[in-house]
């Protein structure tokens, strides 16, 4: 599922999951529910489609992360940095500022954060909370 | 959700009905994302605990009720 997403930035279906797995659509579902309960990943409330694989969102967010050419959307600003560190490797970042919609850049090469020192980063809810609602969080 | 100063975070919060949360520098998160993240697609990766969790937090100096795992 990671690399499905890393590589094309859209979600693996069920019926891929099932054909790459060898498995039933009826057996995918189950596992992604699983992992969807395990907190490894978001599934579409009372569905089977993937919204999130952390740091990754399958879905375009305010979040969009480009490695070399491949444009990725992340969930959060943490996120945001989460999958450059994930992959390892160099990043450039443009968000979508919350009150104005501008864009806020900046970007991570050889393992450093760059245009650093202007932004700050809200974090809402407790992490005692984080997982009442993860879409939230 | 990234911001460019606190007084930003505090008009947006008026703007959307939010309490105050946790804020970090975009460097603090950068710091936090490597250690959350940088084993998140090992084959051996298999999740954090919420004590793991909350040791991530405190190495980067994230103390406070606000990083306080939940109760077992």
């Amino acid at each position: 599922m990671y690399e499905t997403l890393i590589t094309t930035g859209a979600a693996p279906s069920l019926k891929t999951l099932a054909e790459q797995f060898s498995i039933t659509p009826t057996q995918a579902r189950r596992a992604l529910q699983r992992l969807h309960k395990a907190h490894a990943l978001v599934l579409k409330t009372g569905g089977d489609e993937i919204l999130m694989a952390h740091p990754l969102s399958a879905k375009p967010t305010d979040y969009r992360v480009t490695i070399d050419d491949v444009t990725l959307y992340a969930n959060c600003a943490w996120d945001s940095l989460g999958i450059p560190a994930m992959l390892n490797c160099d990043a450039r970042i443009e968000a979508r500022h919350p009150l104005g919609g501008d864009a806020m850049r900046y970007r991570i090469a050889d393992g450093e954060l760059e245009n650093d020192g202007r932004y700050f980063v809200h974090f809402a809810h407790p992490f005692r909370q984080w997982y009442d609602d993860i879409v939230d969080t | 959700m990234l911001f460019r100063s606190e007084s930003e975070i505090d008009k947006w919060r008026r703007r959307v009905g939010r309490n105050r949360g946790a804020v970090l520098s975009l460097s603090q998160v950068w710091a936090l994302a490597e250690r959350w993240y940088h084993d998140r697609i090992s084959p051996d990766y298999r999740g954090k605990s919420a004590a793991e969790a909350q040791s991530t937090f405190r190495a980067l100096g994230l103390t406070g009720e606000f990083w306080l795992a939940p109760p077992a």
